[in-house]
């Protein structure tokens, strides 16, 4: 058979291809494939090119010549598309492809049309010979998200009017040049100054412009006249000293946050190198927010009583869902619940402190698991534990059984404001959780050592600790004596990959999804089990491994990504994954929730739109990248 | 058409000299079921030809190429596409080389044209054929085949130049030429009287025309066949 006619319409195939985007970017090579594998198809004016009913797409389709309307066929798919018209050169159906899915839209010819076709199987080679192809692709879909979040947000629009601007970076409130002064100042040139400028506050820097302490109106009144203070005196003997200070790129949310748990009404924004670089006051913020923030401050901080926490607790989901409505990622709102619930939680340590004597034991309240990697959503139970220092080892029992019983009074208290009490009793009550700092490390060891399958589950568990209350610094030589074990036992490592691999990400070959993994739930898609927990196992390994000591998932991604020799575009997409699933387990939470079931992580494929599904397919997909790189690593 | 190729076939069979192995081919593509007329449109492969000759008079000019497509279930393969360069009529007066002559098939001692004009038996197989102007085109066709292969075609040959106008009524047809088609509905030649490209646009006109056909009832190839055998009917007897 001749090549020549071949040739000659191919060339020609390609030369119209040429003329547009992005096939006029596209290597010689793949273009001459694509070219060489399409199909050209006719359709009279009026006939369905492409619908739902037809099944999942099974070509890409490029327009040769016509006009093509794209309608959104409706159902599960909201997506707005209602007077797209296609033209030359425009391609459609990739992201069905991609998804293997029907599309959403249905795509009819206005005149007659004529369409290159190219059969899915040599869709997929072309995304892997070309570059230019798959960056299209990509973007095709990274496209589709951003408007899927913009229909989320739609969804709980009306609901979030309220809090529109919470979401501002420091930089944007800070408006004006702060002022400071000097901590040898006296008080008549401070408060002269703040007349004159009508200031409400005063910072104090060092002579690197670090804040070092404030002083605000509130204090003239307290501190200067009413204890006759001499004005001559220096501003650093009335000052508050170690003031708050927040980054810059740090939001108004955080502002409130700080405000709500320290009970201040002025947080500093300093930049990288701590310098100040403005005041946010109660009132900036009280400019912005409605009341929600508010009411939640109020009632954290001024909560005497368990009771009145019980409120807070519920407004920490109102909060968060209103985060969600506003486009909030997945991230920011399951570090904002942990952040929120550690201010409860904090709350309610001190209360119990009024009641339980501790004194002179040096502890620190220790949470695990979720909490531990700040990444809590809408349904959480306890798991907490207690480190302490014991000086005599006569006294180790006393001082236990003291801890206990404060400890009993904290989780009985976490339960009734909505923390449910932790089923595997990881709770601080446990006397096998509330251990000294040498049994912590000792524990430890011993799991390291011995990596048998209790170890390994417990390593997921305990590893990811973070101190809540208390000393800190027990905390910080746990980890340290943690890495010393882990660093000294690459047994126990390669045992922990192995154990983050023994649950695969459920894509199915024919199918997009696995639904059948529980058999009392056919259809869905355990969210938690099946999705979070591949990322956090991964991430926990190439953390331990290179003595990374950040415990939340995405931290620990972020910081052993560059030393593993991973790309920032590699560590995005792994990152946007991991996001996009907790995303879709607070939604599916929230929606539980709301019609009182306790919210659990079981999604239904079915029910999500293309769009969705097909973000899901991928971040299954990166989930599998991190866990081939553990096979790498450890020869799995 | 068929008394040409007969006629031809008659006067040159005995000299014919087929090697076994052609014989053997040309017996294996006789063997093929007869053309299946019956079934959509969408369902079946048609075959669009055109030709380059020397000029336009049946009897005295030369076949100088051939050009196929295959529209199979409605779509066009861009591999699934045959030409055939006769050497001859670079003999007898065709002044242009071709240009690439990178797979030109046909050598010099016109051997291998008998197997090239064997590959086009086998390419068309027992489709329904398809051209614009069928007597030019079938005529040079047929005869070549009856001279080098002894082979009588008899398959269906259906003109667009007849179908078309009753399929679309509403173009002005007082005006009727490929060209005039190809204007009305904005179809691009790569290379016009190329017989590649004018295989084809004519293609494209064929996907346009089952489309059209389908949309008024008449969704085989039988169908179209006798649309054109109607129109023919009225417009010779009147």
């Amino acid at each position: 058979m001749s090549n020549r006619a071949t040739e000659m319409l191919v060339s020609a195939c390609i030369r119209f291809l040429q003329g547009f985007p992005p096939f006029d970017r596209m290597e010689q090579n793949a273009l001459r494939f694509l070219a060489e594998h399409v199909t050209l198809n006719h359709y009279p004016k009026g006939a369905r090119i492409l619908s739902s009913e037809m099944g999942t797409a099974h070509a890409l389709y490029i327009l040769q010549r016509g006009r093509v309307r794209v309608r959104a066929t409706g159902g599960a798919s909201n997506l707005e598309f209602s007077s797209v018209t296609l033209g030359p050169g425009q391609a459609f159906s990739i992201g069905a492809l991609m998804a293997q899915r029907p599309t959403s839209g249905a795509y009819v010819a206005r005149e007659d049309v004529f369409c290159y076709e190219l059969p899915a199987d040599d869709f997929f080679a072309l995304t892997q010979k070309s570059t230019v192809f798959n960056l299209f692709c990509t973007q095709y879909i990274a496209g589709l998200l951003k408007q899927s979040q913009q229909q989320l947000q739609l969804q709980f629009a009306q609901r979030a009017a309220e809090q529109k601007t919470m979401n501002s970076p420091l930089s944007a409130i800070v408006k004006r040049e702060p002022v400071a002064v000097a901590a040898d100042a006296s008080i008549r040139q401070v408060v002269e100054l703040m007349a004159e400028r009508h200031l409400g506050s005063m910072v104090v820097v060092d002579a690197n412009g670090h804040p070092v302490g404030i002083f605000t109106l509130s204090d003239v009144l307290k501190r200067i006249v009413l204890p006759g203070t001499p004005l001559e005196q220096a501003i650093s003997s009335v000052m508050s000293a170690a003031p708050q200070t927040l980054p810059l790129a740090a939001n108004a949310h955080d502002a409130a946050l700080a405000m709500a748990m320290h009970g201040i009404r002025h947080v500093l924004a300093v930049d990288e190198g701590g310098r100040l670089k403005g005041v946010v006051s109660e009132r900036d913020l009280f400019k912005l927010q409605g009341a929600g923030l508010r009411q939640i401050r109020h009632a954290i901080d001024a909560a005497s009583s368990v009771d009145v926490l019980l409120h807070a607790r519920e407004d920490v989901r109102q909060l968060a869902l209103t985060m969600l409505a506003e486009g909030g990622g997945a991230q920011e709102i399951t570090q904002f619940i942990s952040t929120l619930n550690d201010t409860v939680t904090r709350r309610i340590i001190e209360l119990n402190l009024d009641r339980h004597d501790l004194y002179g034991i040096d502890w620190a309240w220790l949470s695990f698991g979720s909490e531990g990697r700040d990444e809590q959503t809408f349904t959480t139970d306890q798991d907490n534990g207690i480190v302490y220092i014991c000086t005599d080892i006569m006294d180790r029992e006393m001082t236990q059984l003291r801890l206990l019983e404060f400890a009993r009074d904290v989780n009985a208290d976490l339960d009734k404001c909505g923390f449910p009490l932790c089923k595997g009793n990881i709770m601080a009550s446990n006397p096998e959780l509330c251990l000294t700092l040498e049994e912590w490390e000792e524990r430890f060891a011993h799991w390291v050592r011995t990596p048998e399958p209790q170890a390994l589950l417990n390593a997921t568990i305990f590893f990811d600790f973070r101190p809540l209350y208390g000393k800190f610094h027990l905390a910080h030589r746990m980890r340290i004596s943690l890495f010393r074990q882990t660093v000294g036992n690459p047994l126990f490592l390669r045992m922990l990959a192995q154990n983050a691999l023994s649950v695969a990400p459920p894509l199915g070959r024919i199918r997009d999804f696995v639904t059948d993994a529980d058999p009392e739930h056919p259809g869905t898609i355990d969210l938690k089990k099946f999705g979070v927990r591949l990322f956090t196992d991964a991430a926990r390994v190439f953390a331990l491994a290179r003595q990374v000591e950040a415990t939340n998932t995405v931290a620990r991604l972020r910081r052993t990504g560059p030393m593993m020799n991973m790309s920032s575009e590699e560590v995005a997409a792994s990152l946007e994954g991991f996001n996009f699933i907790q995303l879709l387990r607070l939604r599916h939470q929230h929606f539980e929730q709301e019609h009182g079931r306790a919210g659990d992580n079981l999604v239904r494929p079915v029910e999500l739109n293309e769009i969705e599904r097909h973000i899901l397919k991928e971040s299954f997909r990166q989930a599998r990248k991190l866990q081939g790189r553990l096979k790498l690593d450890y020869q799995l | 058409m068929s008394w040409l190729s007969r006629l031809f076939a008659g006067q040159e069979a005995g000299g014919l000299t087929l090697t076994a192995e052609q014989q053997q081919s040309i017996a294996n593509w006789r063997q093929l079921p007869e053309p299946e007329l019956r079934r959509s449109h969408f369902r079946s492969r048609y075959v669009v030809v055109d030709v380059e000759a020397s000029g336009i008079n049946v009897k005295t000019d030369r076949l100088c190429a051939i050009a196929a497509l295959a529209l199979v279930d409605g779509q066009l393969r861009f591999r699934d596409a045959f030409q055939l360069l006769l050497t001859d009529a670079k003999a007898v007066g065709d002044p242009v080389p071709r240009a690439d002559g990178i797979l030109k098939p046909i050598a010099e001692d016109g051997e291998p044209e008998v197997d090239a004009l064997i590959s086009f038996l086998h390419f068309v197989g027992k489709s329904p054929l398809v051209a614009y102007n069928v007597p030019f085109v079938a005529a040079m066709i047929e005869r070549e085949l009856a001279a080098r292969l002894g082979v009588e075609l008899a398959l269906p040959w259906i003109d667009l130049a007849w179908v078309m106008p009753d399929l679309f009524r509403q173009v002005d047809q007082t005006q009727t030429g490929l060209d005039t088609w190809l204007d009305h509905f904005g179809i691009e030649s790569i290379r016009r009287h190329d017989a590649v490209s004018d295989a084809y646009v004519a293609s494209q006109m064929l996907q346009i025309a089952i489309a059209a056909a389908a949309h008024k009832g008449i969704d085989t190839p039988a169908g179209l066949l006798e649309l054109e055998k109607a129109r023919r009917h009225m417009h010779q007897s009147g």
